[in-house]
C-alpha cells in the first residue's frame, strides 16, 4: 500500500511542481552524498562480512583522573599512517559527547560548528569513572546507576544503553567514515563534469585491486572540483567528509531535525520501499514556493533527532555546521537506523540519555540554551505585507483596525521601505516621516517591526556598505577579494559575522541616537524591531540560490563549513543589537528565516515563503512542531500563506491555526490581493475578529507557557508523544497538539468545507470539556477519536481535566492595553475533582524578572469535604530556581516592584466546569460570601457524556498577586 | 503544605464609579433603579435580566446586552459615552475605556480612571474650532469656485441647447436635401443600373474587388500583429527593466538577451538600469529603418496613412472612369466643372454639392446638355448623394452627442445635479513622483508617465463615481472618488487601474500615488467642486 502510494505521489509530482527543483541538488546530484549512500549499499550488499576499519588504539586511552572524559587514537585500517583522536565525555546531566578528529592531518577540519551552537561549555561529570576493559572502555551513570555508555574498540563502536537496553549506538553498523586530508595527484584525471555522465560513470576507476575499494568504493567520485549547472566548486580542500550511522535499536519513531515540510514522525528515505527517495538533507536554502510534501532542505536546520518509544525518549545533536544529508528507515517497525553524510567538519554527536521527552528537552537546552522569553507583546498579532506602501498607508491600516476594534500588536514593513533595498535608509518619497510613522503606531501601545537583509547594496554613498568596507568585514571570493553577488539591492556584498571585527560595529548601527563618524539608525526608536529575512543567505545568482561554498569567511574556513550556521549568526549579533541600544536593555524581537541549533536564544523564526494552499497550511502545524522539538519554540508560518490569495474560507481557517501558533503574524506577497482582516466580507470578518480576540484573551496562558520554555526547554506547542509519551496511537499525530502544559488541546480544520471533525482522546481516563460549549467528552484508557463540530467559526478546542486557565476576556486594541485588565479562570475539574494552572506575569519588556520582579502563581482546585477549595500560591517561593531564565533567584520579594504595580489586578470571574451539585455558598476565606451562578449539568466524575456543569463566581475579589482561598460548599 | 498568606484588598477596583458614568444624555433616563421590597434593583435595557443597582457599573459584565457598565469597560462591544463639556461628546468603543491610553475623541479625560488623563476639552475644543474655521473658509473659497463651476454648467446648457437647435435645423435641411439627391441618384441609377451590372463582370473589376478584399483583410491583420507586436516590446521592455538577475534564470536571461538583440537595445546589466539609451544605441536602431526598398514599393509610412486611402476608393467610379479611358478620349472641361479646382478646399464639400445641383438644375432646364456618359453622371449623382448622406450622419451623430452632453450635464452618475463637475471635463492633473508623472484627465484617461524615457501606460479610462455599498447617489461621499478601469494590462497581473480619492480644496490637484497592490493605484486629489457651502449642515458629530 505504501508503496503504491509513493508511486501515486511520483506520478502525482510534475503537475504539482512549483519549486524549481531543478534548482537544488538531490543527493545523487552532491558527490559527497552519492559517496556515502554508496557507502551504505556496499555495506548492505556485504552485510555478513562488514567491519569497520575504525578501531581504537587501547593503549593511546588516557582517562582524565577527575571527570569523566577520555581521549584515545583512533586508525583506520585502509590508511594505516592517518591518525584520528578520539574525544568522549559525560556531561553532569548523562549527554554523552563524542568527538572524533583527523590529528596531523594535511589540513584541519572545521571544530568549531559547537562552539556556536552551545550555549556555555557544558560541564563534565564529576562523579563519573571510566572503567577500561580488554575490549572497551564503559562508565555507568544515572540516578538509579541503570544509564550505561560502552565504547567497543574493535571496530569502534558507541552505544548508550539504560536498564541493558540499547538506546543510542554510533557506528554499529560500520558507515563511519571520515575522509582525511590528501594531495591531489597530478596525474589524475579529476576535472569530469558530473552532469555531463551518469553518477556512475562520473568517476575516477582507481586501479582495479585496490585494497580500500570494499570501503571506499572503486573511484575518486567528485573528490576534486565539481560543477553544478553554470557554477564550479573549486573545492581546494579535496574530499573532507563525515558520514556516521547512529541507530536507535528500541525506537519505532524518530522527530526533529528542522526544517523539512513534512510529517512531524519522520518517514523513511531508504531502506524496504521508503516513503521518499532522497535523504533529507539539512542545506539552508531559500527554496522558493517549497513542496508541502518533501525531504528537500529549507531555509534552516537543527541537526537534532529525537527517538521515541513508549518507555524511553532519547535524542542526538550532530553539531556539524557543513551540508548533511540523513537518511532513515525502519528495518522494524520498533526499530530506526539513520546515516549521517556531511560534506566536511568533524565528528561532534552528543548523545542525549533522555528518558523522558521532558528529560531530553531539558538536556538540549542546557546545551544550546533555551527559547528566549520574548517581549509579552510579541506574542500578539502581527501584521505584515509585502508591502505597506508608505507611511499613509501604514496610519491608514492602523486606522482600520481600530475602526473595527480588531486586536493588532505589530505592523510590518517589508523591503520597499528602504531606498533602492539600502536597509536602514528610509525611501523618503514614501517614508518622508519615518519617526512620526513609529510614533503614530506607539501611541497605540503597538510596535513596529522592520526588514534588514544581509546583503548590502554595493555603492559607496551606501554608509551601512562603506563602513562594511573599511572594517574588512566582508565575505570574501576564494581568490580573497570581496565576494560580490546579486540580491533585492543588486549588486551586494555580505558581511561576515564569523568575524569578531563585525560584531560591535553591527550594534552600532541599531543605536537610535547620533554617534559622531557612525552611522547609527537615527530615523528608528526603541518601538522598532527586526526582521532578519534572506540570511541563508540566499543570493540569486548563486549556486543553488546560495552563496559559492569555496567562499572565504573569518579564519580561513571555507563557506562549506559554516553554511548552516551563518544565518544564525546574522540574527544573533541582530538579536544582541537590538537588546543593546537601549539602556537599560530591553528584550529584543527579531524574526529570522534561517536557523541553526542555538538560534532560539535570539529571537523568532517563521516557515518562510508557504503557499495560499489548504496543504501548505497543514504542513505548516507540522514544521512548527518539529521546530519546537528542535528547541526553537517561538515559531510560526505566514498567516494565508505568502503566495496566492487565499479564499475566505481558507483565510479563516488559518487565522484559527495562527491564533495556536506561538509566532502568530499575517504575510503576503506583493503581487497578491490585500487580505487584512478588516477587509473580510461577513461572516468572515467577525469570525477572524473572534478568533483573533480569542487569541489576544488567552495571551497569558501563552506568556506562561513561554516562561516554561525559556527555563526549561520544553516546547510551547506540544505534539501527542511529548504529553502523553506512552500512548503509542499518539506517536504520529501531528495535527492536534497541546498549548504548554496548559492542558488545552487544539485541532485547527485545514481542509475545505469542513463541518466536523475527528479529534484523538489520547489514552487515559479523563474528562475533556470542549472550550466553548463545555460539552464533557471522555478519554478511555486505550484512546479514543471523537467526532465533534467543526463549522468554519469553530475550532475545536478542549480542556483536559485538571487544568485551570487563566484568560483576560476583555478585547483591547492591542496586548499592552490589557496589563490592568482582571482574570477570569476557568477550572476544569478532573475525574476526582482536582486541578492545577499556572500564571507567570512580569512586565514583559525588559529583563527585571532575572531580579525577581516577577509574579508566578499556581491556582489549585481541591476536594475540601463536600465541596471543592480553590487556591492561589506563590510558585517562586515553591522554586525559586525554577522560576526564570538564566539565573536562580536567590533572594525574592513577594511584594516586589513589579507585583506592588499590579496589586490591584484582580481575578474577576471563576468558572468552574463539572460540579457535581450546585453549590450552597461560596465564600472567599477570612472574607464575604460571593454571588455565584450556577447551571447544573454533567459532572467530572462519572462517565457521562454531555454539557457539564458550570458555575459562575463573580467578582471574588481577590488579587492576582496574593494568597487566597474560595470555598465552594 | 505552603502556608499561605491572606492578603485581601478590597479589590472591587471601582467602587467610586458613577452609575451613569459613560451614559449617553438619551439614555441617562434609564438609569434609575426600581425598588423591589428593600432592594434597589435595575433591569437590563433589552429587558433580559433583573440584577441589584449596586451592580451597574462595577466593573463586572452581568446584562447579556452589557448594558450595565456602560461606564467601566466590563462588557465587551458596548460604547462609552464622553461629555467632553466645553467640546462636542464623542463615543468610543469599551474596549478603549480603562486601557491606559487617554483616548482623544474623551478629550474630558473620563475614559480613563480619575486623575489618569488631564481635561483637555477647553484646549481641544478651541483647537477644533480654529480648525472647523479655517475649514469653513477653504470650504466657502472653494464654494465660491464650485458655484462659477455651476455658472459654467449653465452656460454650457444654453450653449449646447443651442447647438442642439441649430444642429435640429441642420439636419431638417440636409434630409430634406439628402432626399432630393436620392431621388436624381436613383434616377441616374435606373439608367444605367443594367449597363452597370454588365460592366462588373468583368474579370478586371472582380480581380479588383478580390484585391481589396484580400489587401483589407491584410490591413487588419497587420494592424493586429502591429498591436500584438507593440504590446509584447512593452511587455519585454519591463521583463529588461524589471527583471531580477534573479537565480540565474537561464530562461529570463536569453529572453533579454533577445529581446536585446533584435530590438538594438545595450545590455541592461551592461548600463545602469535607470541611464536613457545612449545615441549610440540610436543610430544603431536607426540602421534597421533604411533598409532598401524596391522601386515603386510602399514605404511603411505610406502603408500606415495611404492604404485606407487606397481602400476608400469608389469602385463603380473607377469601373466607369476606366470606360472612359478605354473609349472615348475628347472631354468637355466646361468651366462649370473645372470650377472646382478654383474653389478654397474647406467650401469645396459645399460647392460640390451646389456644383451638382446647379448642374442638375442647369440640364433640366436644358441650358446644359447632360454629360455624354450616363455612367460617369450616375456615378457623380451617387457620389453626391452619398456625401450628403455622410453628413447628416456626421451632423446626426454631433446631435447625438450635444443631447447626451446635456443629459449628463445635470446627471447625478455625471456632471452632478448642479452640473458643477462639467468644467472639469477633459480636465488633465499631473503629479510628478520622481520616477512617473501620473497625470489624471477627469472624466476621460488617467496615465502613467515615466519620466526617464518608455512607455506610457494607461491607468485606464473614467468608468464611474463611487458606487460601493450604501452610498447613495448624488452624495458628497458619491463624488469623492473617481474610478479609472480597463487601463494597460500588467504583463504579471491585472489590467490597471485608479480609484482617484477627491475632497473640497480650493485646487484642481493631485496629491499622493499610491500602489497599494500590483497595477492598482490610489491617487488623492482636491479640487473645489467637492467644496459644498458652508452652510449646509455637515454631519453631526454626535452620530460619531
Amino acid at each position: 500500500m505504501r508503496a503504491l502510494s509513493s508511486l501515486l505521489l511520483l506520478v502525482a509530482l510534475p503537475v504539482a511542481l512549483s519549486v524549481k527543483t531543478q534548482d537544488f541538488k538531490t543527493c545523487s546530484q552532491a558527490s559527497f552524498c552519492r559517496r556515502g549512500r554508496a557507502l551504505a549499499s556496499r555495506a548492505q550488499e556485504n552485510v555478513s562480512s562488514w567491519k569497520s576499519p575504525y578501531s581504537v588504539d587501547a593503549d593511546s586511552l588516557a582517562i582524565s583522573s577527575d571527570q569523566a572524559l577520555f581521549t584515545a587514537r583512533v586508525k583506520s585500517s585502509l590508511y594505516p599512517d592517518i591518525k584520528f583522536g578520539l574525544d568522549v565525555r559525560v556531561h553532569d546531566d548523562g549527554v554523552v559527547r563524542v568527538r572524533l578528529d583527523e590529528i596531523d592531518g594535511l589540513r584541519k577540519r572545521y571544530d568549531e560548528a559547537a562552539s556556536w551552537a552551545l550555549v556555555a561549555e557544558p560541564k563534565i561529570s564529576q562523579d563519573i569513572k571510566w572503567t577500561v576493559g580488554k575490549n572497551e572502555v564503559r562508565a555507568t551513570h544515572g540516578k538509579k546507576k541503570d544509564v550505561e555508555v560502552i565504547v567497543a574498540f574493535e571496530p569502534l563502536k558507541v552505544t548508550l544503553l539504560r536498564g541493558g537496553k540499547e538506546q543510542v549506538v554510533l557506528n554499529g553498523r560500520g558507515l563511519l567514515h571520515m575522509e582525511h586530508f590528501r594531495t591531489k595527484l597530478a596525474a589524475q584525471p579529476s576535472d569530469i563534469p558530473e552532469e555531463a555522465l551518469d553518477a556512475e560513470d562520473a568517476q575516477t576507476v582507481l586501479s582495479a585491486n585496490n585494497p580500500r575499494s570494499w570501503f571506499e568504493g572503486d573511484s575518486e567520485d567528485g573528490y576534486w572540483d565539481e560543477q553544478w549547472l553554470s557554477w564550479t566548486d573549486s573545492k581546494p580542500k579535496g574530499p573532507e567528509s563525515l558520514s556516521l550511522d547512529i541507530t536507535f535499536p528500541n525506537h519505532g519513531h524518530v522527530y526533529g531535525i528542522p526544517q523539512h515540510a513534512t510529517s512531524l514522525s519522520l518517514r523513511t528515505t531508504t531502506g524496504e520501499s521508503p516513503y521518499y527517495t532522497d535523504p533529507y538533507r539539512l542545506y539552508n536554502a531559500d527554496t522558493f514556493e517549497y513542496l508541502a510534501d518533501s525531504t528537500m532542505s529549507l531555509y534552516g536546520s537543527i541537526p537534532l533527532m529525537h527517538a521515541h518509544s513508549a518507555d524511553s525518549t532519547v535524542a542526538v545533536f550532530n553539531a556539524v555546521g557543513s551540508e548533511t544529508w540523513i537518511d532513515i528507515a525502519h528495518p522494524t517497525p520498533k526499530s530506526t537506523e539513520t546515516q549521517w553524510i556531511s560534506e566536511s567538519g568533524i565528528l561532534d554527536v552528543f548523545i542525549i540519555p533522555g528518558p523522558t521527552p521532558e528529560a531530553v528537552f531539558e538536556q538540549y537546552a542546557r546545551l544550546t540554551g533555551a527559547q528566549a522569553l520574548p517581549a509579552d507583546w510579541s506574542l500578539g498579532y502581527h501584521q505584515c505585507r509585502w508591502n505597506y506602501v508608505n507611511s499613509d498607508d501604514v496610519r491608514q491600516v492602523q486606522a482600520k483596525f481600530d475602526e473595527e476594534d480588531i486586536p493588532v500588536d505589530v505592523f510590518w514593513l517589508d523591503i520597499e521601505y528602504a531606498e533602492e533595498h539600502k536597509y536602514f535608509i528610509w525611501d523618503k518619497k514614501n517614508f518622508p516621516d519615518p519617526l512620526d510613522m513609529v510614533n503614530d503606531v506607539s501611541a497605540n501601545a503597538r510596535k513596529m517591526v522592520v526588514i534588514i537583509d544581509p546583503h548590502l547594496k554595493r555603492t559607496s554613498s551606501y554608509p551601512v556598505y562603506q563602513e562594511a568596507v573599511d572594517n574588512g568585514v566582508l565575505v570574501k571570493t576564494k581568490d580573497g577579494n570581496e565576494y560580490e553577488g546579486w540580491c533585492w539591492s543588486g549588486s551586494s556584498a555580505w558581511v561576515d559575522f564569523f568575524n569578531p571585527t563585525s560584531w560591535d560595529w553591527w550594534k552600532g548601527l541599531f543605536k537610535t541616537y547620533p554617534i559622531e563618524g557612525k552611522f547609527t539608525w537615527v530615523d528608528s526608536t526603541e518601538d522598532v524591531h527586526i526582521w532578519n529575512d534572506m540570511n541563508e543567505p540566499a543570493i540569486f545568482n548563486g549556486p543553488e540560490i546560495s552563496m559559492p561554498r569555496d567562499n572565504i569567511h573569518h579564519g580561513g574556513w571555507e563557506h562549506r563549513d559554516v553554511h548552516n550556521i551563518n544565518g544564525m549568526l546574522f540574527s544573533n549579533l541582530t538579536s544582541q543589537a537590538v537588546m543593546a541600544r537601549s539602556d537599560p536593555p530591553k528584550r529584543p524581537f527579531v524574526l529570522t528565516r534561517s536557523f541553526y541549533a542555538g538560534s532560539q536564544r535570539f529571537g523568532a523564526m517563521w516557515t518562510g515563503d508557504n503557499l495560499g494552499s489548504w496543504e501548505h497550511m497543514a504542513v505548516g502545524i507540522k514544521m512548527v512542531l518539529a521546530n519546537s522539538l528542535s528547541g526553537f519554540a517561538f515559531s510560526g508560518s505566514d498567516v494565508g500563506g505568502f503566495f496566492g490569495n487565499p479564499e475566505p474560507e481558507m483565510l479563516v481557517r488559518w487565522y484559527q491555526v495562527g491564533a495556536f501558533s506561538p509566532f502568530f503574524r499575517a504575510h503576503a506577497h506583493i503581487d497578491t490581493k490585500r487580505r487584512e482582516p478588516y477587509l473580510l466580507d461577513e461572516p468572515y470578518k467577525s469570525i477572524v475578529k473572534d478568533i483573533l480576540r480569542l487569541r489576544y484573551s488567552m495571551l497569558p496562558i501563552w506568556y506562561t507557557t513561554f516562561r516554561e520554555a525559556s527555563v526549561r526547554g520544553i516546547p510551547v506547542v506540544r505534539p501527542h508523544y511529548v504529553v502523553i509519551p506512552h500512548d503509542e496511537k499518539g506517536f504520529a499525530i501531528d495535527d492536534q497538539f497541546w498549548v504548554g502544559g496548559s492542558g488545552l488541546l487544539v485541532k485547527p480544520v485545514t481542509e475545505k468545507g469542513v463541518t466536523e471533525t475527528t479529534v484523538y482522546l489520547p489514552a487515559e481516563d479523563q474528562v475533556y470539556y470542549d472550550y466553548f460549549t463545555h460539552q464533557a467528552y471522555r478519554s478511555a484508557p486505550k484512546g479514543k477519536n471523537i467526532t465533534v463540530p467543526a463549522a468554519l467559526h469553530q475550532v475545536p478546542l478542549f480542556i483536559r481535566g485538571g487544568s485551570i486557565l487563566p484568560t483576560r476576556e476583555r478585547p483591547r486594541r492591542s496586548s499592552p492595553l490589557m496589563k490592568k485588565d482582571p482574570f477570569t479562570l476557568r477550572v476544569a475539574l478532573d475525574k476526582s475533582g482536582n486541578a492545577r494552572g499556572e500564571l507567570y506575569l512580569d512586565d514583559g519588556v525588559t529583563y527585571n524578572h532575572r531580579e525577581g520582579q516577577i509574579v508566578w502563581r499556581e491556582f489549585k482546585a481541591s476536594k475540601a469535604g463536600k465541596g471543592i477549595k480553590l487556591s492561589s500560591h506563590d510558585l517562586v517561593r515553591a522554586k525559586p530556581t525554577d522560576a526564570v531564565d538564566g539565573v536562580a533567584l536567590a533572594s525574592y520579594n513577594p511584594t516586589n516592584d513589579f507585583a506592588k504595580s499590579i496589586a490591584g489586578v484582580r481575578v474577576e470571574k471563576v468558572v468552574v466546569l463539572g460540579l457535581e451539585k450546585k453549590p450552597t455558598s461560596v465564600k472567599v476565606a477570612g472574607g464575604k460570601e460571593v454571588t455565584f451562578e450556577f447551571i447544573p449539568g454533567v459532572a467530572a466524575s462519572g462517565k457521562k457524556e454531555g454539557v457539564s456543569s458550570v458555575l459562575i463566581i463573580k467578582d471574588p475579589a481577590v488579587s492576582v498577586v496574593t494568597d487566597w482561598e474560595i470555598v465552594v460548599s | 503544605m505552603v502556608p499561605w498568606v491572606l492578603l485581601l484588598l478590597p479589590l472591587s477596583a471601582f467602587s467610586a464609579v458613577d452609575k451613569t458614568h459613560g451614559v449617553p444624555p438619551s439614555l441617562l433616563a434609564s438609569y434609575v433603579p426600581t425598588k423591589d421590597g428593600s432592594q434597589e434593583i435595575w433591569t437590563c435595557i433589552d429587558g433580559s435580566k433583573v440584577i441589584p443597582w449596586s451592580a451597574v457599573n462595577d466593573d463586572y459584565c452581568d446584562c447579556p446586552d452589557g448594558s450595565d457598565e456602560p461606564g467601566t469597560g466590563a462588557c465587551p462591544n458596548t460604547r462609552f459615552y464622553c461629555r467632553n463639556e466645553g467640546h462636542i461628546g464623542a463615543f468610543i468603543p469599551s474596549s478603549r475605556v480603562r486601557d491606559g491610553l487617554c483616548e482623544p475623541a474623551c478629550c474630558d479625560g473620563s475614559d480613563e480612571e480619575p486623575g489618569v488623563c488631564p481635561n483637555k476639552c477647553k484646549e481641544i475644543g478651541e483647537a477644533y474650532r480654529v480648525k472647523q474655521a479655517a475649514e469653513r473658509k477653504l470650504r466657502k473659497t472653494g464654494s465660491k469656485i464650485r458655484s462659477s463651476y455651476i455658472a459654467f454648467a449653465q452656460k454650457e446648457k444654453k450653449r449646447i441647447e443651442g447647438e442642439i437647435a441649430s444642429l435640429e435645423n441642420e439636419i431638417v435641411s440636409r434630409e430634406k436635401e439628402v432626399a432630393r439627391l436620392k431621388d436624381i441618384a436613383d434616377h441616374a441609377e435606373s439608367l444605367s443600373a443594367t449597363a452597370l451590372e454588365q460592366k462588373k463582370q468583368s474579370p478586371l473589376y472582380q480581380s479588383l474587388l478580390a484585391h481589396h478584399r484580400a489587401l483589407k483583410s491584410l490591413q487588419c491583420e497587420h494592424k493586429k500583429h502591429l498591436e500584438r507586436e507593440k504590446s509584447l516590446g512593452d511587455i519585454l521592455d519591463r521583463l529588461r527593466t524589471g527583471y531580477n538577475p534573479n537565480y540565474q534564470d537561464m530562461a529570463v536571461l536569453e529572453a533579454v538577451r533577445g529581446w536585446e538583440f533584435h530590438a538594438g537595445l545595450p545590455h541592461i546589466n551592461d548600463v545602469k538600469k535607470d541611464d536613457e539609451p545612449s545615441t549610440e544605441d540610436e543610430s544603431e536602431t536607426g540602421k534597421d529603418e533604411e533598409e532598401e526598398l524596391e522601386p515603386g514599393m510602399w514605404t511603411p509610412q505610406q502603408l500606415e496613412h495611404q492604404l485606407d486611402e487606397l481602400l476608400d476608393q469608389d469602385y463603380e467610379s473607377l469601373l466607369l472612369e476606366h470606360d472612359k479611358h478605354v473609349g472615348a478620349t475628347e472631354h468637355s472641361d466646361s468651366l462649370l466643372y473645372n470650377l472646382s479646382a478654383y474653389v478654397p478646399e474647406p467650401l469645396l464639400p459645399q460647392f460640390e454639392a451646389f456644383q451638382n445641383a446647379l448642374v442638375s438644375w442647369l440640364e433640366l432646364l436644358g441650358i446644359v446638355k447632360p454629360s455624354k456618359s450616363d455612367a460617369a453622371d450616375d456615378s457623380r449623382a451617387k457620389k453626391a448623394y452619398n456625401d450628403a448622406d455622410h453628413s447628416l450622419k456626421l451632423t446626426r451623430d454631433e446631435l447625438t452627442k450635444a443631447k447626451e452632453d446635456l443629459s449628463r450635464l445635470f446627471d447625478s452618475n455625471w456632471y452632478g445635479k448642479d452640473g458643477e463637475w462639467k468644467k472639469l471635463d477633459g480636465t488633465c492633473l499631473e503629479k510628478d513622483t520622481g520616477d512617473y508623472t501620473y497625470e489624471v484627465c477627469l472624466f476621460d484617461e488617467a496615465r502613467q508617465k515615466p519620466n526617464k524615457g518608455g512607455s506610457t501606460f494607461s491607468l485606464g479610462r473614467f468608468a464611474h463615481w463611487n458606487n460601493g455599498p450604501g452610498v447613495e447617489v448624488g452624495s458628497p461621499e458619491y463624488y469623492s472618488k473617481q474610478f479609472y478601469i480597463h487601463g494597460t494590462k500588467c504583463w504579471n497581473g491585472p489590467q490597471r487601474s485608479v480609484v482617484l480619492e477627491l475632497e473640497c480644496g480650493t485646487e484642481n490637484a493631485l496629491h499622493t500615488i499610491a500602489e497599494l497592490e500590483k497595477c492598482e493605484y490610489k491617487i488623492t486629489g482636491t479640487t473645489p467642486a467637492l467644496c459644498l457651502p458652508p452652510d449646509e449642515p455637515e454631519k453631526p458629530r454626535e452620530e460619531l
